[in-house]
């Protein structure tokens, strides 16, 4: 049975034996993985970090014509004021209007905890029908609904049939899963439960051909780009310049793709995903039920990876020619640009910190600036990166890699042992590093640009200027803190890594 | 409450409001007992909602957090968090650990009392307070961490000390003006010659926390956040207390002078003479503004949005001190019904004799609604006495708004996602210069 017949996608620990837990060297991760994937591990000491609820959220807080109706304690979604910000300027970059979010919390009280949430959560979608007249209303259940056993996908169905929004459960219970990659599953998991019925055609009584074979044409020559969120409009925008450089058409999706024409993306030519972590889930569905097939295998992060993914896409559709001639005008005036930075980068040590396939492409992207990686943490593992680790290990192996789910603790460690000149880290995640002094950067913001050849243009750019004056971290380091007792520092980084169950690796 | 949602919470969960003021205590390191997620939700809130500031000494994402999963919530988490308090102990440096629960831990029923128990026996200092999300929101967990410094942490049975006041009311991250807002008014009480404690400022300790129970006074600067702790101090300290609304501008600071000299018996000579002396002060300021304020007309009609301090606040202090006319006043918390003729009092007895209508309204897109049963639209009429020149002074999620009536913004409740905010603050009379330099910025920042 197809996973989209069942209420709730898997959890990826299940699905693709993701991982959060390793700490060594590259080396030392193709040992554990080769033949079998790496055990599951924990941390006996962990800080906080997000679940799937915040990406699940920042795709579907983009949706124009929704309301995201979190169902949970009044906090749960409340990582939307971040959010805001990119549904904002996101809208005004794709409709000329900028647009706030509206999310909604149904707030369960101490007395919905005992008495069960799903008389609220009913009568609140009616509410939002009728207040919001939306196009859909989208029940993200965090982890209260979760435990005390709420049936959203029932409520879902029994209310159907009375409101006139399309109703989507998106399970996000976030105790369920160590993954938060396992966001982008189940928001694609409720897209193609609810939203890719293609609407109903009426009959045409004047029929015209060369109109449809426009279309047919068009279509045949339309690919799907996949964005969940990872990119701004800016990384839009490039790829589709390339894209269209090889005479194909762009369908963005899922993020702000508006509900009634989602189903466009059942009738594309292909696929592409930019980034493995993403998307496989649901791309092998669109090829199980529509039969689109799917490219799914670099990132467009750095000058190579940005050529690969290219010559996917013109494989796929016999432009292998014209990729060729795009790829070497594209790299030719790209190297050239990129002269003026490269003194300043030549053999600097960096850090490199983000979500798998990111955290890897960055480190090559880099090494191709010039810099020299000193370490990378990835968010999480799973066989989709194999082929990153490849490239990676093509050069200096020798490196500190870690993977972790956040954990600032083994980060400082690591950033103590290795003294990096810069370094890269998410959302939220480079303050430990701007502590130490170190030169920081924020490695994904979609208000910024990192992808494909203008991304590497415009990150060596922001680079650049980040270290020529890095002042503002080095005058904190003097006075700000960080919150680690003196022996940690002395401490093994990986002391607290386990295998479940049992004691520290140490 | 009976609503059936609420429409983008101003507001995170009492986990929230918990953790953003255990981060804003000395030397102090929050324990999350909770999913892992519960840390980011509200780092990202903070990110957005705070007017750029994040965590601090151990906060964001350095916050050590059990991150329980589905085994604990079969299972049970006190083992786990034992393991997580005994670690933290190990790698995280601090002088006061508090742990503070999630939903999650909640519902499973954790005994963290116990879990704690064990560790404070052995001489660790280290609290805890049951924050799960369902219990209520940030305000409320920001009361339930003040409550349990008091009954946990501060210590009992201290003779009190005269001129000694403890004041609170204003929440670390939700008032995004904080730090100043507290520090405004910690030195205005200084130049009564009082000792303060405020719990958040750079100018606070543990060792000043803990000898909280020698002060003879607490000072609540809200009429909602913080009054259970207020209840809770007096009785495990004997503390009596006061409350009063965040004074802004210079004729809520008199009121609140003179209630603050007269709760402690202070020489009545030395209050005015201090109240003459801040005044004469914050006039010698504006002085310099009159002509601009006549020749660019500056005066304005104002709606109002804002959380329980803000919204009363501000509506006086425009009304009170700049003359304008805040006809329209939203609070946007959820208060029981009984809170709400305290706030409408607030507002009953305004020196300018305007007497706003206040509208008590979690949903942002409501507002309007709100306002144009208000104030009629035109309907075609050639002479029509219209809502402008006009101001909204709210949050940054009251931009819509603004710009549905025409008229200009400015963010200064939660959220503030438009505004960088270090150590700014709007209390007393410094205060009210600062929205003054803020409003007015604003109305000529096209000039």
């Amino acid at each position: 049975m197809s996973y989209f017949e069942q209420r709730e996608p898997p959890k990826r620990e299940d699905r693709l034996q993701a991982r959060i837990a390793f700490g060594g060297t590259l080396c030392g991760l193709a040992d554990k993985t080769r033949g079998c994937c790496l055990d599951d591990r924990e941390r006996g000491f962990t800080q906080g970090s997000i679940c799937l609820l915040l990406p699940g959220l920042a795709m579907l807080n983009s949706l124009p014509d929704s309301v995201v109706l979190l169902h949970g304690a009044i906090g749960c979604g409340a990582c939307s004021h971040s959010q805001n910000a990119n549904v904002r300027a996101g809208s005004n970059l794709r409709r000329g209007k900028v647009k706030d979010a509206l999310w909604l919390s149904t707030a369960l009280s101490e007395t919905d905890v005992i008495s069960g949430g799903e008389v609220k959560l009913e009568e609140a979608i009616r509410e939002v029908d009728r207040r919001y007249r939306p196009s859909s209303i989208i029940v993200a259940a965090g982890c209260v609904p979760g435990i005390i056993g709420d049936d959203i996908d029932g409520v879902a169905a029994r209310l159907q049939p009375q409101v006139s929004a399309k109703i989507l459960p998106v399970h996000c219970e976030g105790f369920k899963t160590k993954i938060w990659a396992t966001a982008y599953d189940a928001v694609y998991h409720a897209i193609g439960r609810n939203l890719l019925d293609e609407p109903r055609e009426y009959e045409q009584f004047l029929q015209d051909e060369f109109a449809e074979l426009k279309e047919k044409h068009m279509l045949s020559r339309t690919v799907n780009l996949m964005n969940v969120s990872s990119m701004g409009r800016v990384d839009e925008l490039e790829l589709s310049r390339l894209l269209r450089s090889l005479g194909l058409e762009v369908n963005i999706f899922p993020v702000f793709a508006h509900p009634e024409e989602m189903y466009k993306v059942t009738r594309a030519a292909v696929s592409i995903s930019t980034c493995p972590t993403h998307d496989d889930y649901f791309l092998k569905h669109l090829e199980e039920k529509y039969g689109i097939p799917y490219i799914i295998r670099h990132m467009p992060i750095g000058i190579d990876n940005t050529s690969l993914w290219i010559r996917d896409v013109a494989a796929f559709f016999g432009l292998e020619e014209q990729a060729e001639k795009l790829i070497a005008e594209e790299v030719r005036e790209l190297q050239n640009a990129l002269e003026e930075f490269k003194p300043l980068f030549k053999g600097k040590k960096v850090f490199v910190s983000a979500g798998e396939i990111r955290a890897l492409a960055n480190g090559q992207l880099l090494r191709e600036l010039g810099f020299e990686v000193a370490g990378i943490r990835s968010f999480h593992h799973d066989e989709y990166a194999e082929a990153e680790y490849e490239k990676l290990a093509a050069g200096n192996r020798d490196f500190v890699f870690n993977i972790a789910n956040a954990q600032p603790f083994e980060e400082v460690n690591m950033l103590k042992r290795t003294k990096p000149d810069l370094f890269l880290g998410h959302w939220c995640g480079n303050a430990t590093a701007s502590k130490l002094g170190i030169a920081t950067h924020v490695i994904y913001n979609t208000g910024l640009s990192y992808i494909g050849y203008q991304g590497v243009y415009e990150l060596a750019r922001r680079l650049y200027r980040q270290l020529k004056n890095p002042l503002f971290n080095k005058r904190l380091s003097r006075y700000v803190p960080l919150p680690y007792t003196d022996r940690w520092y002395e401490a093994d980084p990986f002391k607290y890594i386990k295998t479940i169950g049992g004691e520290g690796v140490e | 409450m009976l609503s059936k949602f609420i429409e983008r919470p101003r507001y995170l969960c009492a986990l929230g409001g918990a953790m953003a003021a255990a981060t804003a205590l000395p030397e102090t390191v929050p324990v999350l007992h909770a999913a892992s997620g519960c840390a980011g939700n509200i780092t990202w809130a903070q990110n957005g909602g705070s007017g750029l500031q994040v965590g601090g000494y151990c906060g964001g994402l350095s916050v050590p957090s059990s991150n329980v999963q589905e085994r604990e919530v079969v299972f049970g988490g006190s083992e786990r968090l034992r393991e997580q308090i005994r670690n933290t102990l190990e790698v995280v440096a601090g002088e006061l650990y508090f742990v503070l629960t999630g939903c999650v831990t909640e519902v499973i029923g954790d005994d963290v009392r116990a879990v704690v128990s064990e560790f404070r026996d052995a001489g660790v200092d280290i609290i805890f307070a049951e924050t799960g999300g369902f219990n209520g929101n940030s305000y409320h967990g920001y009361d339930l961490v003040l409550q349990s410094l008091f009954r946990n942490y501060v210590r009992h049975g201290v003779e009190k000390i005269k001129g000694r006041v403890n004041l609170w009311g204003i929440a670390p991250f939700m008032d995004v003006f904080w730090r100043g807002n507290l520090a405004g008014l910690r030195l205005l009480l200084e130049k009564l010659g009082l000792e303060v404690n405020t719990f958040f400022t750079a100018g606070d300790t543990l060792a000043g926390i803990k000898q909280a129970g020698a002060a003879e006074l607490n000072i609540i600067v809200s009429d909602v956040y913080g009054v259970e702790a207020a209840k809770a101090c007096e009785e495990v300290h004997g503390i009596p207390y006061i409350i009063v609304p965040p004074p802004i501008g210079p004729a809520a600071t008199d009121d609140f002078l003179r209630q603050v000299g007269a709760a402690l018996s202070l020489d009545i000579f030395l209050v005015e003479e201090l109240i003459e002396q801040e005044n004469k002060l914050y006039y010698h300021y504006l002085e310099t503004l009159i002509d601009c304020y006549n020749d660019l007309d500056l005066q304005r009609y104002a709606v109002v949005v804002g959380d329980a301090n803000y919204s009363v606040s501000v509506a006086k202090f425009l009304s009170d001190d700049v003359g304008w006319l805040p006809e329209f006043v939203v609070c946007t918390d959820q208060l029981e019904e009984e809170q709400q003729p305290q706030l409408a009092h607030r507002l009953s007895g305004l020196k300018s004799g305007l007497q706003p209508a206040l509208v008590f309204e979690t949903d942002t897109s409501e507002i309007l609604g709100h306002f144009n049963r208000y104030w009629p639209r035109n309907r075609s009429q050639k002479y029509y006495n219209a809502f402008s020149p006009a101001f909204v002074v709210g949050s940054s999620l009251d931009r819509e708004l603004a710009q549905s009536l025409g008229v200009l913004h400015l963010s200064v409740s939660f959220p503030v996602a438009n505004r960088a905010v270090l150590d700014r603050g709007y209390t007393g009379y410094s205060g009210g210069l600062h929205l003054i330099e803020d409003l007015f910025s604003a109305v000529v920042a096209g000039r």
